[in-house]
């Protein structure tokens, strides 16, 4: 794992089931240190495309590497490949529901280094270290189901980080924030992903994205539309309504006007209430 | 149904502890070794719905209410073992957190609700259900009725503890000291309550979540809907077929001590095929792939030098099967093929030799069953050897019987059922 | 409908109470989990296993003072312990002042039931037994936050599986309890009166469906989460816990007390 490529995708296919094809013919390349946003709407394919990367989910064609090596499902069979590649890839789940699975803040973040057999001292080191930087010590020994959207947020990303990952994966980072949650935390990922990281970050919020990326990739039905930086693509308003990322939105303003103009799809506009579990 | 603290003496809690713990660990081992890593999680939010099943109030006929206890649901959904772990944590929980049953009480609650409970509710649903089709209306009545039971089983076991205290246990005026219902109060009493409300609830929650997964996601009803004919439910089901042997191994955990029966019996040997398959399994499944990979090559080359025709043919396919990580198929023609593969020259074939010196069968359950034998006539806490005990364990042993009995007859079924096709 | 409702949000409740309690200076509180794990377990298998109603009562008293001493109000105790003790056991123990055989010590005016000895001494001995246990329990639970029982559980060697398992169940009531309330009570704000009650069956069971395959998708998704930080099917957990100097002295007591009450109950 020494190549400056982090991740190099060749014609990768991915089906959830014989009609739903969530990733189709999909080749991308991702430099080391690069910040990289995958941009679409829901069902576009992207938080596959993570998932892929993260070695979660197998394509079904086409190949993955990572660092030169390719990411397969036996060579996460062996275990000190996986606990290298564990360590160096981590990736923040959507949902912090999904991500905070024990019983307090404490056993969340030390869940990692745990399970990759770091030793104990180190761990407890790590764990208080990392609290302190995501200002999260307060909430040590917290039940997850006690903390705001926020929080929850925050100790999902203390979770992976604590493992000092180079490459960082984002599924929708700001979904459900408040507008000063989501800012302190672009503000932090944009401190941190400036130094010699990756980041890839999937999400349709057009909102941060200048911010935290230098390079974009559209999806649209589990393809790649088009590539470019950010500022090109916030430009191109044609290209982000045909990608559903831009919408014309009606609304009222004051109590007389109606009108119609174009919407960029951000969270500080659209409150998502998530009902589910 | 909960028990709680103080109707039970703790001399009954601690055997109705030991009579559930051989299902919790089997069911551990099981979990920890289940091939599949991601049981844990399901298990675990599974455990918290049947929590929530629990606090659901629902209207009976009649203008009462009740709620369920849902062991029959997780036994359909996640198999026998995975329900006796889930179920079990809910009620620790809710003795926990909710003094919704007694402390010292968990094993006996666990012992007749997830245990029994479980067993009867997966044994019924399985000889009920048969080969029917996921979505057959057949699985929902199957799943009412195994709910009914299993919920009237686990309270008369429930209803028998209680009995037996008053007889046991009293102080020097006579006293009762714990629950004073005797059998003849006890069980009558239980039952109405059970056979009527709380067991109508029962099948109402299992028929109707039954029916309602029907309709949404029929797949979850595959684990244990063996043979039922839809395209691939054969396939998902594999690990199930291990159950025969822990519900042996059980079996003989809990009978062995009480000399019901003598080590090496049938029980014995009709485990040795199964133990063999198993830890062939697990072997390969532990092997690095580059030594998966070796085994499967000279399963290849034993199979070209091999003399008997019969031997070429399971060969060849214990290698493919290897290759392609049918580790339970594998593991069965290693059983079947052991004195082939342990006959191989070590020097020509190592991963042969090494697999078949990490098969250890015969051995292990006889030790297994002198851990067992050894305590219990010297050195035994007294109440293991005196009358009371003596009526304890019965009543254990007399639930544990039943409930494997109901669930060995569907097994049998069942298995006849998926040789004909 | 209404019933399940109540009985969702009296687990949220009850957790948040707990919490808030474990948080306050107190003298349970500021010992070691495994000290009132096993201590208080000590002294509820003495409790138990008594033949001397002296003995439980004494048991009790002690941890009506634990109680007092930890800041938890006798108020708690009356809502959370006697309520539901007099309400379920005092029903159930209530017959046996006749049924039980004995000396008739006092009849029935009218319908001339004859109570019984024996019969007081058993719905006595039972009633006071389930208090003794179920307070004791509830102390461990008030005072100890869960994370810190789990981790107790793990040094007194129960298995890191069940404990992992408890753990995550408990961590995902909590989101399973909140769904469900969510969706009972837009159920409720859309239907007006009473549906009758097959419907309203049906729509329980439905509700409980649609829960269950929330939870199923809830745990493949759990599972990808825990891959993704190197779980591999075998869990670990890790444990901060050192005696202190008042831990030793109080963890003596507690066992000394069960001995003795073991002893003097015999």
């Amino acid at each position: 794992m020494q190549s400056a490529t982090a991740f190099h995708l060749k014609d990768v296919t991915y089906r959830y089931s014989d009609d739903v094809c969530a990733l189709d013919h999909v080749s991308l390349g991702i430099e080391e240190g690069e910040s990289v946003a995958l941009l679409g709407a829901n069902g576009s394919g992207k938080s596959t495309l993570l998932r892929v990367l993260d070695g979660l989910y197998f394509p079904e064609s086409g190949s993955v590497s990572v660092f030169g090596e390719p990411l397969t499902e036996e060579h996460l069979r062996e275990e000190e490949w996986a606990f290298r590649f564990r360590r160096r890839v981590g990736l923040v789940f959507q949902d912090p529901d999904v991500q905070l699975f024990c019983p307090s803040v404490f056993d969340e973040v030390a869940f990692g280094p745990l399970h990759l057999g770091w030793p104990r001292p180190e761990i407890r080191r790590k764990v208080a270290e990392t609290l302190d930087l995501l200002e999260l010590s307060h909430l040590r020994d917290r039940p997850p189901h006690r903390l705001s959207g926020g929080e929850k947020k925050r100790v999902a990303l203390a979770s992976v980080l604590v493992l000092d990952p180079d490459v960082l994966l984002l599924d929708e980072p700001t979904a459900g924030l408040d507008p000063r949650s989501e800012s302190q935390l672009l503000d932090f990922l944009i401190g941190w992903s400036d130094g010699p990281k990756t980041v890839v970050t999937a999400t349709h919020d057009l909102g941060g994205i200048a911010d935290i990326a230098n390079r974009a990739y559209i999806f649209r039905a589990g393809r790649i539309v088009t590539e470019g930086t950010p500022e090109e693509i916030l430009g191109d308003e044609a290209l982000l309504r045909s990608t559903n990322l831009l919408h014309v939105h009606r609304h009222q303003h004051g109590p007389e006007t109606r009108h119609e103009h174009p919407h960029r799809h951000t969270h500080r506009d659209h409150r998502h209430h998530d009902p589910g579990i | 149904m909960h028990i709680p603290d103080g109707y039970l003496s703790p001399q009954t809690c601690a055997v109705m502890y030991a009579a559930a713990a051989p299902f919790w660990w089997v069911a551990l081992q099981r979990l920890k070794r289940s091939l599949s890593a991601r049981m844990v999680p399901l298990i675990s939010i599974f455990a918290a719905f049947s929590f929530l099943i629990m606090m659901f109030n629902l209207p009976l006929p009649g203008g009462t209410t009740g709620h369920a206890a849902g062991m029959t649901l997780a036994a359909i959904v996640l198999g026998p073992w995975g329900a006796i772990i889930a179920v079990s944590v809910a009620l620790i929980l809710q003795a926990l957190f909710f003094g919704d049953g007694g402390v010292l009480a968990i094993g006996a609650n666990c012992f007749n609700i997830a245990v029994v409970g479980s067993l009867w509710g997966y044994g019924l649903y399985r000889l009920l259900a048969g080969r029917a089709t996921l979505r057959s209306r057949r699985r929902v009545v199957a799943g009412a009725i195994a709910g009914y039971v299993a919920l009237n089983a686990a309270a008369f076991i429930t209803a028998v503890e209680f009995g037996i205290q008053p007889e046991l246990f009293t102080d020097a005026s006579g006293a009762p000291l714990y629950s004073f219902y005797p059998l003849s109060i006890a069980i009558p009493a239980m039952m109405l309550g059970h056979l009527t409300f709380a067991g109508i609830a029962e099948a109402v929650v299992t028929g109707g979540v039954l029916a309602y997964i029907q309709r949404v996601d029929p797949s979850l009803l595959r684990t244990t809907a063996r043979g039922s004919g839809d395209s691939d439910a054969t396939r998902t089901t594999r690990p199930r077929r291990l159950t025969p042997l822990w519900a042996g191994l059980a079996a003989l955990v809990v009978l062995t001590p009480l000399g019901l029966l003598a080590s090496g019996t049938a029980w014995g040997e009709w485990d040795n095929a199964e133990v063999t398959a198993e830890q062939a399994a697990y072997h390969i499944r532990e092997l690095p792939l580059e030594d998966r990979q070796r085994l499967g090559a000279e399963f290849g080359r034993l199979a070209q030098n091999s003399e008997s025709p019969k031997s070429i043919q399971e060969l060849v396919a214990a290698g493919r099967a290897v290759a392609e990580g049918e580790l339970y198929e594998a593991g069965d023609i290693v059983q079947r093929q052991l004195a082939v593969l342990r006959a191989a020259d070590p020097a020509r074939y190592p991963q042969i030799a090494r697999m078949a010196a990490a098969i250890r069968s015969p051995e292990g359950l006889s030790r297994w069953s002198t851990v067992w034998t050894a305590p219990v006539p010297d050195y035994a806490p007294s109440f293991l050897r005196s009358e009371a005990g003596g009526y304890v364990i019965s009543a254990a042993v007399g639930a544990v019987l039943v409930g494997l009995l109901a669930w060995i007859i569907g097994r049998i079924l069942a298995g006849r059922e998926g040789t004909t096709t | 409908m209404e019933k399940t409702l109540a009985a969702l949000s009296g687990v949220l409740e009850r957790s948040l109470h707990g919490e808030a309690i474990s948080q306050r200076p107190g003298l349970l509180q500021s010992l070691d989990p495994r000290v009132k794990l096993v201590g208080l377990l000590a002294l509820i298998i003495a409790s138990a296993a008594s033949r001397s109603l002296w003995v439980v009562w004494a048991v009790y008293a002690a941890g009506l003072g634990m109680a007092l001493l930890s800041g938890i109000s006798l108020g708690v105790l009356l809502r959370r312990v006697w309520l539901s003790t007099f309400i379920f056991t005092g029903i159930i123990a209530f017959p046996a002042l006749f049924l039980v055989p004995g000396r008739a010590v006092w009849s029935v005016p009218v319908l001339g039931w004859a109570v019984t000895e024996p019969g007081i001494r058993s719905a006595t001995f039972l009633i006071s037994r389930v208090l003794t246990s179920a307070t004791l329990a509830l102390l461990l639970m008030l005072t100890t936050p869960w994370s810190h029982v789990l981790k107790a559980l793990r040094t007194l060697r129960v298995p890191a599986v069940l404990v992992v398992v408890l753990g995550m169940t408990y961590r995902y009531l909590f989101l399973l309890v909140e769904a469900a309330r969510a969706m009972l009570e837009a159920r409720r704000s859309r239907e007006v009166g009473k549906l009758p009650p097959a419907e309203e069956r049906r729509a329980a069971t439905a509700l409980l469906g649609v829960l269950l395959s929330k939870s199923l998708q809830l745990s493949g998704d759990v599972y990808l989460a825990m891959q993704a930080r190197g779980f591999r099917g075998e869990v670990h957990t890790i444990d901060e816990f050192r005696m202190r100097s008042h831990d030793w002295p109080a963890l003596g007591a507690m066992l000394g007390a069960a001995a003795l009450g073991l002893w003097l109950g015999r």
